[in-house]
């Protein structure tokens, strides 16, 4: 009898402490530390005063954001249950079984349509084609440019273009007007230059530019299904494409050796330069007088259509995932299916957050809502994005050993890098039993 | 006992009290020794084993054995042997820069001086700095368009960084400016260690400055600067944070950077442990060599 | 060499002197530029002709220490009123405070936080780093050991291997013992970094005090434990200066791991000074506050020891 009462008792403590923890339910999302992870906060934050559970966004520095992340899921940790992960890490993680497949969730929530069909691609499918899923696009990105409103409407400056080019100083629509541009704003004498680009080849910055001219030069990396890359990422179009990338950086600011956002965002603040290409995601620096000087004079335009009228953007930007080590997944799923509600995407844009719900970009509101919207909705429909697979960053390493070299050095010609290129992908493909 | 008690009386009365001197050696070094191995052990018998896989840390998938693959691949890679003979000349230039600005140093400063606490503590304030705040900082101090090297030395829009064989020697110069304060607080210990007397009796046989600073100072300080040397180029091989932040020339990827890239963003980790170890033994092979210098000029 | 100075001794002097100025104007400006753009206004900090003359703010320490965000409309002027004075510096420079949703209470960078660690672990783990170098030191450098040498080189060679490759696996081996994420995790990992270095700093300075010194005071009855802290341990602590100096500099600027190794409880300042990129333009003058924050207290313990630092090694010579 007492023994029975004795047990009731600690039955009945052990459920009265465990209680708390059961009805207050809390999610961990990780992100890198920037302003968007504390616009996604503040949105989280309502679903907390919907629901009741407690979601932190939990940030790391940029620079250490991948190893972090890759180093918690070798060690199948359980800190996160959701991770808002770069596009180029799905092979990796799913491969390596740390992402929740998704596949279901999106059929049954209909995502392709349901986000800009691009995105999806992108963001969230593994391997190419395969219709797997294993992220929902979140924060969507991609490469724009800014330019100097000021320098390209000044009468004399709109003279002496036409007279020189024969045609009307605009914001670039094809990358032989970018060019023409960036020459003619050229003048090391004045401290100005023609533009900026990305050059740091520590990540991803070099490639990411040069992608901008690839893409819409109608080239291509390769084929993703069946990893064929001789033929394909030398043709005459990706070496056009490269010589354009390589004439660009004659026309940097000098030093223009290891840039990348901030140096870029640098280069219209400190009137550097006329043009400047950068992730959307940076350029609400761009229009905040506070913290740009020529916030006024400052507009906008998508990346440039190559010769053939292809026009296409490198994508930046992450989806985000379920991690398969989280203790709390259910509840994760029902986060995710708040977060794709439409009144909710409308929400994490009116925030700061860039959307890749179709129908919130398509529409009027958001694209009047700040200068660079309505090139940011242009652009999100046709974005390309380099390889997804595990061992992107040794492409990486070697298209960074092989590119540099020749658009800062001058070393070689574009035809040599790239056939260069192409053999060391082919091998590493190889390596990977990819390719026979 | 005795063969505990080398340079000491073994018969002294020290042994009859207190703790012997067996217990006491044991006491002061196993500690130590102990704790370096567990701390150790594990991370380099894991690094070793996983030189031989195609281990990637990256996945959960399991690690294969490849055996002598990692090591064949990386000591066929011309990439490889580029980044070993660009982290050669920096750790040569950054080292001598180091020994030559920072002994120079310690000769001015070993002197009676007023202030002379105020100005070795201000000299050693570049070495308190973060190695990434202070890559940082240099990027903007070498920046042709706003940074003040330029303006105040008059070089125009020099470029530093850009161009790919100075950027070697820019890099080189942060590591001099920020390490040489080290040479100098340790050659400036030895140097006071020097007795006065010898040099008054140098000054009394009349010999040279040069004499006195080649058979007096330099033989005395050896042991302390050469101790100084091991340890500047130990770390001078493992330099990584501001030669990552201040440049991405090919040019100037150390060995740290290009084992970084590997181990942390192709995640080939199997092969960067593999690069590692190779690594390893070159600087064991040069220390080793330093080492031997370092008790030869103690004998003397 | 006391009295007497001939006029090319004096003028060799005075060149000294001209020297050590020269030194400490290379050496300094880049320390000056990062302390001036600690009180810079954001728009000053890369301006060509550089901006010497300027307007103290303490911006970019309200900065430093809060979580903030582009504002994008302009704040309304009731607001900006009722703001207390750090909130307005940073509406001034176009951004805003992040506040909690639920209290409205501003929402911390966690730099405080990051600083208090920092100066917990360094100062423990370079106590600890110090005392147990110095007993090593001494222990070899008075008795004899079995394979002497060898020892030391495998004490020198814990410092060699390169630190992204200890990386993974400390990582598990933290992972599997629960040290992830601690103060003690970082203080023993600190601890074991600063030990090769501190046992061979040590043993070349103990190596210099004569042992006759220690003869005597045995022979006038002292224990050997009494020998070694009444005697020894004095004589030695121009070396256990510099050793702690250092030690504490590496323990507290250690990057690498102190990121790896942490994620909410234990983590130090250095991985969050440079990283205020947020909005795509990075703020000098932030960056450089937290440095200059950073850079004080090395500077203090670097300073109140300095008498220790110069005092040399006086009993050097009886050496033979």
């Amino acid at each position: 009898m007492h023994r029975q009462v004795c047990r009731l008792m600690a039955g009945a403590a052990v459920i009265a402490l465990s209680a708390p923890a059961a009805y207050s339910q809390e999610l961990t999302i990780f992100w890198a530390e920037w302003d968007p992870a504390n616009y996604l906060q503040e949105l989280v934050n309502e679903y907390e005063a919907e629901t009741g559970v407690t979601v932190t966004v939990e940030t790391t520095p940029w620079q250490d954001f991948q190893t972090k992340a890759f180093t918690e899921f070798n060690a199948r940790g359980s800190a996160y249950d959701m991770i808002v992960g770069d596009s180029q890490w799905l092979g990796a993680a799913s491969e390596g079984g740390h992402y929740v497949d998704l596949t279901e969730f999106f059929q049954k929530h209909n995502l392709g349509e349901v986000m800009a069909p691009a995105t999806v691609k992108y963001y969230a499918e593994y391997p190419g084609n395969s219709g797997k899923y294993w992220a929902i696009p979140a924060e969507g990105d991609a490469v724009g440019w800014a330019y100097r409103k000021d320098w390209f409407e000044d009468p004399a400056e709109m003279e002496a273009f036409k007279a020189k080019y024969g045609y009307d100083l605009a914001p670039p629509t094809t990358w032989a007007q970018l060019l023409d541009i960036a020459e003619f704003f050229h003048r090391p004498d004045q401290n100005r230059y023609g533009v900026a680009i990305y050059t740091d080849n520590s990540y991803d910055g070099l490639v990411m530019g040069v992608e901008n001219a690839l893409f819409s030069y109608g080239a291509e990396l390769g084929d993703p299904s069946t990893y064929q890359v001789d033929g394909i990422l030398n043709s005459d179009k990706a070496v056009a494409a490269l010589d354009a990338y390589r004439k660009l950086y004659g026309f940097t600011p000098p030093g223009w050796s290891k840039t990348f956002f901030v140096e870029n965002n640098q280069a219209i603040t400190e009137n550097l330069a006329a043009m400047s290409m950068n992730y959307f995601a940076f350029f609400p620096a761009l229009v905040n007088p506070a913290t740009n000087p020529n916030a006024a004079n400052t507009g906008f335009f998508a990346n440039p259509a190559g010769p053939d009228g292809d026009q296409f953007a490198a994508l930046g930007g992450q989806g985000i995932s379920i991690v398969s080590y989280s203790e709390n997944q259910e509840e994760a799923f029902k986060f995710l299916e708040w977060f794709i509600r439409d009144d909710v995407q409308k929400r994490w844009a009116e925030l700061g957050g860039y959307t890749a719900h179709a129908k919130t970009l398509e529409s009027e509101e958001f694209r009047k809502a700040t200068p660079y919207n309505e090139a940011f909705f242009q652009t999100m429909f046709k974005v390309k994005d380099f390889w997804a697979v595990p061992e992107y960053a040794e492409l990486l390493t070697a298209a960074n050993q092989r590119i540099y070299p020749f658009v800062v050095g001058g070393e070689g010609t574009a035809k040599e890098v790239l056939d260069a290129l192409a053999n060391d992908w082919t091998e590493t493909f190889k390596k990977y039993g990819r390719i026979k | 006992m005795a063969d505990v008690m080398t340079r000491l009386e073994p018969n002294s009365r020290a042994a009859a009290r207190g703790l012997s001197d067996l217990s006491i050696r044991n006491l002061f070094i196993i500690p130590t020794i102990t704790f370096l191995i567990v701390f150790n052990v594990f991370p380099l018998i894991y690094s070793l084993y996983t030189g031989f896989t195609d281990y990637r840390a990256s996945t959960t998938a399991p690690a294969n054995w490849v055996g002598l693959a990692n090591f064949r691949e990386l000591l066929s890679d011309p990439f490889i042997w580029r980044n070993f003979t660009i982290t050669a000349k920096y750790v040569v230039i950054s080292v001598t820069g180091q020994v030559i600005v920072g002994f120079g140093l310690a000769m001015l400063l070993n002197r009676p001086m007023a202030l002379k606490g105020l100005i070795t503590t201000l000299l050693m304030l570049p070495m308190m700095l973060s190695p990434a705040v202070v890559g940082l900082f240099w990027k903007l101090l070498y920046d042709p368009s706003f940074g003040i090297i330029n303006y105040f030395l008059g070089l125009g829009k020099f470029e530093w960084l850009a161009d790919p064989q100075m950027a070697l020697w820019a890099v080189a110069m942060v590591d001099i400016w920020m390490w040489s304060p080290f040479v100098m607080l340790l050659s400036l210990a030895g140097l006071s260690a020097v007795p006065k007397h010898l040099y008054e009796a140098a000054e009394i046989d009349r010999a040279g400055p040069f004499y006195t600073f080649f058979r007096i100072t330099l033989p005395l300080v050896a042991p302390i600067l050469m101790i100084a040397i091991i340890f500047r180029t130990m770390e001078a091989f493992k330099t990584f944070d501001h030669a990552y932040i201040l440049s991405s020339q090919p040019t100037t990827e150390l060995i740290a950077i290009r084992l970084y890239k590997m181990a942390f963003l192709e995640w080939q980790t199997g092969l960067s442990s593999a690069f590692a170890y190779i690594v390893l033994i070159v600087v064991v092979a040069i220390t080793n060599i330093y080492v031997k210098y370092l008790n030869k000029a103690k004998a003397r | 060499m006391a009295e007497i100075k001939t006029k090319g001794e004096m003028l060799f002097n005075r060149g000294a002197i001209l020297a050590v100025v020269v030194a400490l104007i290379i050496m300094l400006t880049p320390i000056y530029w990062i302390a001036a753009t600690s009180f810079k206004a954001r728009n000053l900090a890369t301006t060509i002709p550089p901006t010497v003359v300027f307007e103290p703010t303490l911006a970019p320490f309200a900065k430093l220490f809060t979580k903030r965000s582009q504002l994008r409309e302009p704040v309304a002027p009731e607001v900006y009123e009722a703001a207390p004075w750090w909130e307005k510096l940073i509406y001034d420079g176009g951004e805003q405070v992040v506040r909690n949703k639920k209290t409205n209470e501003p929402t911390s960078s966690g730099f405080g936080n990051r600083y208090m660690n920092s100066l917990i672990v360094s100062i423990i783990s370079t106590f600890l780093a110090v005392s147990m170098g110095t007993l090593t030191a001494y222990g070899f450098s008075r008795f004899r050991v079995p394979g002497e040498q060898d020892w030391l080189f495998f004490i020198l060679s814990t410092r060699m291997l390169p630190p992204v490759v200890v990386a993974i696996p400390m990582f598990l081996m933290y992972r599997a013992v629960g040290l992830h994420d601690t103060h003690i995790g970082l203080i023993i990992l600190y601890t074991a970094f600063n030990l090769s270095f501190a046992v061979w700093i040590m043993k070349g300075f103990i190596d210099e005090i004569p042992r006759e010194y220690e003869e005597a005071a045995l022979v006038d009855g002292y224990t050997r434990m009494e020998a070694f802290f009444k005697i020894v341990l004095p004589e030695a602590l121009t070396g256990i200066a510099a050793t702690a100096v250092f030690c504490f500099i590496t323990a507290w600027n250690e990057y690498a791991f102190a990121l790896m190794m942490t994620s909410k409880n234990a983590q130090t300042a250095p991985p969050y000074i440079p990283s205020q990129v947020g909005s795509g333009l990075s703020d000098w003058t932030v960056i450089a506050s937290g440095a200059f924050l950073f850079l004080v207290p090395v500077a203090i313990f670097t300073f109140l020891l300095r008498n220790h630092l110069l005092r040399g090694m006086s009993f050097g010579a009886i050496r033979k």
